[in-house]
């Protein structure tokens, strides 16, 4: 094993120039492997792995405040109940600190017992005393740590002792509401304890299979309790992890990818590798060295070089995006994953060895097969070198054009790189069309089919009024409730509705069926549809909060983004039926150039305080912005494989037709016409790979991905033509930089040497 | 007749440190316009170096190099590559015909140049002609004998009319016919005016200069 290893310590010294490059492109390709590993796994394991160190509850359940005394009955009554905690939160509560405040703080009273989540710095509330425990989200939004202090209504300012994270919720500022926790004990102790009231349970159950079995128990038993609702871990999970999932399919895909580019590109780089070999193998098989001995060596070397350079290239890749995917962690309430993700980052490094081990012993293998003689008499014979692919390019031209034909002179080469630039070219395509979707998400509502643009809180009568207000095109009043399926307890909906037709202020794509003409149907997400295997045809049953039902029958789907596609657009009679407590919004679209601030001044006059619509959410900024951020990362690593590609590829042509260079050289070509040869061999196959990778995003990556994520909500991350144009201009400046680079290491070199070969 | 290739004292060493070995100790040479000169000497004793000093393509450790009046020694490389495409045409044992161009895109290749001489390319089809060469101008390198892709290689040295010529075992790699005629064409480019030097091992090439020298030790002597 050791004289092994020293076999293939002194191979790699022998050819250290080499094995600089071939180690850089380990690098690359691992780096590749690396990030997307770590990405798939933080994100694919972040809710299980957060909830278990929170202790998430299997159920929650909100109400309107009850006696204690009346929760606890019911609660100790239901099948299956392990443990529960009662908790009393407080919403619209004021919060400060410095310049930042929000009216929308919810302040958790937390008993003894279990809490439902984790502790990340500091500690827990302990006693009565006065102190505050607030969530991540908070703490990073607005830079305090425990030990800084924060205000809580008519609390008055309280020390931060510990800040929490619990994945039951996506984290503020992604949800509206920051989360504070303050104690019981406290509480009883400022405000007496004469009745203790609760509007929270926390359940965790013996058997979480059977959890739904506990939930029909607990509507059944809960008649006269207000605004119920249940939440349960599987329905977060959906809910949370599913807005991940875009992100893992993703890099699940881009991890295929970069074990096939790195596959391809090792393998192309050792085949090159052995073929500069030759006669070396030729000289070890004609003193009787073993075929085996001779390829196990080759592969020793790579070994050795995968463990090394790969071992970086993971490191390089899980830096680059450790960052950012702790963004995205942060803003979904889950926890980075730590050491936890050695297991499959070490899978990922054995994986580039062996690949590397492999791309380098088999070529060696199938070499040293051949005799003695044929190896001896050396390297490559270019002689017939001009193949079917050089044909392709037109005779004539000027250097430019001999580039490229020096280029189509290694068919299979061309044709490797093709593949490997074709496949990262449509991976950063897909990561460009993903990361504008992504933005146009945050910032434009005619993105998720929203074609209002202000919603103010008027009764619905005003809505005339505000339709005759100069500059405004259109105005409805836009129902909205938050349900659940009443088939499947724990699967929210979300109902929205407008009198008529509400395409003229919301307009998803329609993927299947029909609009709704009448107040009986429903259009559903396409989220809602796949959680709930509903097509047209089909009823919708929701339970509304009031514990009223509303029934619809399914008319067709749509590509909802907004709320995962767990929406369904009704018209507002059943679900006013259903609930008259329903208040709606005015929901108004203005005139292509109305003035939004004299829109926004008349009606404040009408009493009502407009609010700007933005796309997805308003509240989604820093979600949406960490995610373009990973996603332009893995982008970038993906460009710079291409650009190691190229320079890998131009590196072999120059060096392959080192004699072709030197005579141009000798024949008083300039800088110039050399670094117009080696630009004609980059660009020959930049270009068409570019052509390709949009195509390939087009038709096969964006189709894949729009179908992994319709799980809950329909995408089109189809580039488009900037996009398309964008890459290929980014190729086009990838071959150039390599053309530059190699030109330069070509042109360091003597003229002569490169004369004095055959 | 004027001397066109002027070297003097030269020195070229090859190696560092212990493993330093001068090739070129102090080497002169003159050639005249319409010379042919031939050098010999042992494998190893510095014939191609010589070469690749006088065609610009290396720079002396010492010495002094002219062509045609011009310094060469001390030069950027920007100039001596001007240097190289105005008067100094190379013929490489190994012809270094590039296998994707026809004979006739190999032999026109240096015209494609920016700053080759107006009509560069009519009289690159003139040597096509006149060398007998209008078949294996029209095939690849690969489809070609020794000999033919070596004339169009020395077609190709002769494109920009250069008034040196520096070939490098020119008839190295060839069967004795087509030696011969290789020799008969180095001798007409001499006879047009051209200043050709010639290193080699064979005894054709000795017989057909005007002059040869003998390499070794690092100076050039009379053979």
């Amino acid at each position: 094993m050791t004289a092994a290893l020293r076999a293939a310590a002194g191979h790699l010294r022998a050819m250290r120039g080499r094995a600089l490059t071939a180690a850089l492109g380990i690098a690359a390709a691992a780096a590749m492997a690396g990030a997307a590993t770590y990405v798939s796994y933080a994100l694919a394991t972040g809710f299980e792995r957060s909830a278990e160190q929170s202790d998430l509850p299997d159920v929650v359940a909100r109400f309107a405040e009850q006696p204690q005394r009346r929760i606890r009955a019911l609660v100790g009554a239901l099948p299956n109940v392990e443990a529960y905690t009662l908790r009393l939160e407080i919403n619209r509560v004021r919060l400060w600190s410095g310049r930042d405040v929000t009216q929308k703080g919810a302040v958790q009273i937390v008993p003894p017992g279990r809490r439902g989540y984790a502790i990340v710095a500091g500690r827990d509330v302990r006693g009565a005393r006065r102190e505050a425990v607030i969530e991540r989200g908070l703490a990073s939004s607005w830079g305090l740590e425990p030990g800084d202090s924060l205000g809580v209504g008519r609390l008055g300012r309280m020390p931060i002792v510990g800040i929490s994270v619990a994945p039951d919720n996506v984290a503020f500022p992604l949800a509206s509401a920051p989360r504070v926790q303050l104690s019981q004990g406290y509480l009883r102790r400022v405000f007496g304890d004469a009745q203790p009231t609760t509007n929270q349970v926390l359940v965790w159950t013996r058997d979480p299979s059977r959890t739904d079995v506990t939930l029909q128990q607990a509507r059944a038993t809960a008649y006269g309790i207000g605004d119920l609702s249940f939440v349960t871990r599987a329905g977060v999970r959906v809910l949370v992890d599913q807005a991940a999932g875009i992100v893992i399919a993703l890099l699940v895909t881009f991890s295929l990818v970069a074990l096939l580019a790195a596959a391809v590109l090792l393998a192309s780089q050792a085949a090159a590798d052995v073929q500069r070999s030759l006669p070396a193998i030729g000289v070890r098989r004609a003193i009787g060295v073993p075929r085996l001995v001779v390829a196990s060596q080759y592969a020793g070397s790579a070994g050795l070089l995968g463990a090394v350079a790969g071992g970086l290239g993971v490191g390089a890749g899980v830096l680059a995006v450790s960052a950012p995917a702790a963004g995205v962690l942060e803003a979904l309430n889950e926890r980075a994953p730590g050491s936890a993700a050695l297991p499959p980052l070490l899978a990922a490094w054995l994986g580039i060895v062996l690949v590397a081990m492999l791309a380098a012993g088999w070529p060696a293998w199938r070499a040293a097969g051949r005799p003695p003689v044929e190896l001896l008499r050396g390297g490559a014979d270019l002689s017939g070198s001009a193949g079917r692919l050089s044909r392709l390019v037109p005779r004539g031209g000027g250097f430019f054009v001999l580039g490229m034909r020096l280029a189509l002179a290694r068919p299979r080469r061309a044709l490797a790189l093709l593949a490997v630039l074709s496949v990262c070219g449509g991976v950063l395509a897909l990561m460009l069309g993903l990361s504008s979707l992504v933005l146009a998400l945050r910032d434009d509502p005619g993105s998720v089919g929203k074609r209002y643009t202000l919603l103010a809180r008027l009764p619905a009568g005003e809505a005339a009024a505000v339709r005759a207000l100069p500059g405004v095109l259109d105005a409805a009043p836009r129902y909205v409730a938050q349900g659940a399926d009443s088939f499947a307890l724990g699967e929210p909906v979300k109902l929205v509705a407008f009198p008529g037709d509400h395409t003229r202020f919301e307009s998803p794509a329609l993927a299947s069926g029909r609009r709704v003409r009448s107040d009986g149907e429903a259009e559903v997400g396409t989220g809602l549809a796949q959680a709930l295997g509903v097509r047209v045809g089909a009823q919708l049953a929701v339970a509304l909060p009031s514990g009223a039902e509303a029934r619809f029958r399914v008319v067709g789907t749509v590509r909802a983004i907004d709320d995962d596609g767990r929406v369904a657009y009704v018209r507002p009679a059943r679900l006013l039926a259903a609930d008259p407590s329903i208040s709606p919004l005015i929901a108004i679209r203005l005139e292509r150039g109305a003035d939004r601030a004299a829109v926004t001044r008349a009606l404040r006059r009408l009493g009502a305080e407009p609010r700007a619509v933005s796309a997805a959410t308003t509240r989604s900024t820093a979600f949406l912005g960490a995610l373009a951020t990973l996603l332009r990362a893995v982008g970038v690593i993906d460009a710079i494989v291409c650009l190691y590609a190229l320079c890998q590829a131009l590196g072999l042509t120059a060096r392959e037709r080192r004699a072709t260079l030197a005579l141009l050289r000798s024949a008083g070509a300039s800088h110039g016409v050399i670094v117009g040869v080696l630009c004609g061999a980059a660009l020959v196959l930049a270009v068409p790979a570019a052509l390709l990778a949009v195509v390939l995003q087009r038709f096969v990556l964006a189709p894949l991905v729009a179908a992994s994520a319709a799980g809950y909500t329909d995408l089109q991350p189809a580039a488009s033509g900037a996009q398309a144009a964008a890459l290929v201009s980014a190729f086009v400046a990838l071959a150039l930089l390599a053309a530059a680079l190699v030109a330069r290491r070509t042109l360091r070199g003597a003229v002569c040497a490169g004369l004095r070969e055959a | 007749m004027a001397v066109v290739i002027r070297a003097d004292g030269l020195v070229k060493a090859h190696g560092t440190g212990p493993a330093a070995r001068r090739v070129l100790d102090g080497a002169r040479l003159h050639v005249r316009e319409g010379e042919l000169v031939a050098v010999v000497g042992s494998s190893g004793s510095g014939k191609s170096t010589l070469l690749h000093l006088l065609g610009a393509l290396d720079a002396p450790d010492a010495g002094s190099i002219s062509i045609g009046g011009e310094r060469v020694d001390g030069r950027s490389q920007r100039e001596l590559t001007e240097l190289r495409r105005r008067r100094i045409g190379f013929v490489f044992q190994f012809f270094h015909l590039v296998p994707e161009l026809t004979g006739a895109e190999n032999v026109l290749l240096p015209t494609r140049l920016r700053g080759a001489p107006r009509g560069a390319a009519a009289r690159g089809r003139e040597l096509i002609s006149r060398l007998g060469l209008e078949e294996a101008a029209r095939r690849r390198p690969h489809q070609l004998s020794g000999g033919e892709q070596q004339r169009l290689a020395i077609a190709r040295a002769l494109v920009m009319d250069p008034p040196v010529l520096l070939a490098d075992e020119p008839t190295g790699n060839l069967d004795g016919a087509s030696g011969l005629i290789v020799l008969q064409l180095l001798r007409a480019a001499a006879q047009e005016g051209r200043s050709v030097l010639a290193v080699t091992h064979e005894a054709a090439v000795t017989a057909a200069a005007d002059r040869v020298l003998e390499l070794a030790d690092g100076r050039l002597h009379a053979a």
